[in-house]
């Protein structure tokens, strides 16, 4: 048997899949921080107040500090929402050390492009809705700290509603394809611990109830019910290790293992080996109708009858047949039933087939068995 | 001269049990193997009638065993005998030449049966294997078109099996004797392997390993 490859590493830290944006929005910080030093000090000597451009400066270095440190670590949500807020306080030390023939000239008011970093870091933080809102409030408080909403503020705006909105989507991105290799992991855990187990079970147990059921059958007598009680585990053990999944996976699960799970000693249950995947509504209603034929099966033709359940893809449809190799049933019989007011199973197997956009056929008679078509279109 | 038989299965117990209940019921089972390996080298020297051939047979494949045994003893026949479920596996063991395949909860009798048959050529289809092998032929259809199709007759055949009807119910059907039947079910086998022996040798072109 073939071993799977370890699971390949990737690129998306599982638990942190947002780190690398983190960890850009912290440069992206430090780097704006040299800028808009240099810019300021070209324009120190001009600045209504030179004092208070360099306290602004010292206090946005310090904060970058903190910054570095905090958004590299934990609470970094929380922190994205103080940074918004100094941010705007600091834009708004504007008019005071700013003059307006500055302005005027396009020098940019104070924290100017630094700012912008606070609009990234909530849009990791809080995606979307956070990148927008905080790229809102820049842009509000750009123009009252500015009192003037140029073509320079404008296009500011512009850039910050697109940074909002584009690292706000690659942060929902990040988050959704963690959770997608979160769950192929689990997922590929679960199949080897199976896979584990069935090994073991097939090693042993499987042989040694094959083994009792084989010699039961050959002693005879008490031994024989011993051999059949061993071979019903045999086989419901052999179906539990090999079938496929039954569950639903983004709306969809598989007929074929679905219906496999319905085999028996008496029911035998044919289908591709590749899964045949329809919508999971579809899947428990035909597991629903077939369940119906094979109850029918039992009660019309006796317990234990043999019954034959096949699963066909057909490109444009899916086909389930349900044979069984008893009397038939007679003719009129069904039309007998609906007409007593008894709701004929055949009745309610076409109801639920109809349902699904499907149709149901019958074809029975002496010496033919009774066989159920149901199609439906994929 | 009775059918001469080899069992190949990892395990003593169940390998021990087959070869004894086989022996019984007058069929000579000539050598008995562990894994591939051995099945290997050891069917030359017995060159059995039949192989009766688990697929998981510890860390090596039935698969792999089918194909060495297949290619140095083409009179031989293989009947799978596997747990039920390994579905992909038994496509595989299949295309690589088996003619048959009964799951290991059949009785002695079934078992018995099913080796006299796969002696005399006929294909050993249960019901499952004919799901199996039609789900295949709907799978690889759109591959393009040098990829082998079925016939109406030959879809229309395999999915009586697959329902369940014996040869001689779908000949009574169909108006034709159940040897016409067993050979339908026979092609839609041979064309699974010729794809497969096919598909081999185009690779091996492609590999440069059929040069020479």
């Amino acid at each position: 048997m073939f071993r799977r490859a370890p699971q390949p590493a990737t690129l998306i830290d599982v638990d942190r899949p947002l780190e690398p944006l983190w960890r850009g929005v912290v440069v992206y910080r430090v780097l704006t921080l040299v800028l808009v030093i240099a810019v300021a000090a070209f324009h120190m000597g001009s600045y209504a107040s030179p004092l208070g451009a360099g306290l602004v400066l010292g206090v946005m270095t310090i904060w970058t500090g903190v910054l570095a440190r905090g958004y590299l670590s934990s609470h970094r949500d929380a922190l994205a929402i103080a940074d918004l807020v100094l941010c705007a306080a600091i834009m708004l030390t504007t008019p005071l050390i700013v003059t307006d023939a500055q302005l005027d000239a396009s020098t940019p008011g104070m924290g100017s492009i630094w700012t912008s970093g606070a609009v990234l870091a909530c849009a990791v933080a809080y995606r979307i809705p956070g990148g927008v809102v905080a790229a809102a409030v820049i842009s509000g408080v750009l123009v009252v700290a500015k009192s003037r909403a140029t073509l320079v503020e404008l296009s500011d705006i512009q850039i910050l509603a697109l940074a909002g909105l584009t690292v706000g989507y690659a942060s929902v991105v990040l988050r959704r394809a963690a959770e997608r290799v979160r769950l192929a992991a689990a997922e590929e855990a679960a199949t080897a611990e199976r896979e584990r187990l069935a090994r073991a079970v097939h090693d042993g147990t499987l042989q040694v109830l094959s083994h009792v059921k084989r010699r039961a059958a050959e002693l005879g007598g008490g031994a024989a019910e011993l051999g059949t009680l061993a071979g019903e585990q045999e086989l419901a053990l052999r179906t539990l290790l090999t079938r496929g999944r039954t569950d639903e996976r983004d709306g969809r699960r598989d007929l074929a293992a679905t219906l496999r799970a319905l085999a028996s000693a008496s029911v035998t249950v044919s289908a591709p080996a590749h899964p045949v995947e329809l919508s999971a509504a579809v899947v428990t209603e035909l597991d629903g109708v077939v369940r119906a034929a094979l109850a029918n099966v039992e009660r019309h033709v006796g317990a234990g009858a043999p019954a034959w359940v096949l699963v066909e893809e057909l490109g444009d449809a899916v086909e389930v047949c349900v044979r069984d190799d008893g009397p038939g049933i007679p003719a009129g019989r069904l039309a007998e039933a609906a007409e007593q007011g008894r709701i004929g199973v055949a009745r309610s197997m076409r109801g639920r087939v109809a349902d699904l956009g499907g149709s149901l056929e019958l074809d029975t008679g002496p010496g033919r068995g009774t066989e159920w078509t149901i199609r439906i279109p994929a | 001269m009775g059918v001469t038989v080899m069992v190949v299965d990892d395990h003593p117990i169940w390998r021990e049990g087959v070869a004894r209940d086989l022996g019984e019921r007058g069929l000579e089972v000539v050598a008995t193997a562990p894994d591939a390996g051995a099945a290997v080298r050891i069917a030359p020297a017995v060159r059995p009638d039949v192989v009766l051939m688990d697929l998981n047979l510890g860390e090596t494949s039935g698969v792999d065993a089918i194909t060495g045994i297949v290619a140095t003893l083409p009179q031989t026949r293989v009947l799978v005998l596997s747990a039920s479920g390994e579905h992909a596996d038994v496509l595989e063991a299949l295309k690589a030449g088996a003619t048959g395949y009964l799951v290991k909860s059949a009785s002695v009798d079934e078992l018995v049966d099913a080796v006299q048959r796969t002696a005399e050529g006929v294909p050993v289809f249960t019901p499952g294997l004919a799901g199996l092998v039609l789900g295949e032929y709907r799978r690889i259809a759109g591959d393009g078109p040098a990829v082998p199709a079925l016939t109406d007759r030959e879809t229309e055949v395999l999915r009586f099996v697959a329902k369940g009807l014996t040869a001689k119910q779908i000949g009574e059907r169909l108006a034709v004797s159940h040897r016409t039947v067993e050979s339908h079910v026979q092609n839609t086998l041979r064309k699974l392997q010729l794809h497969n022996r096919s598909q081999l040798v185009r690779y091996a072109i492609e590999q440069g390993l059929a040069d020479d």
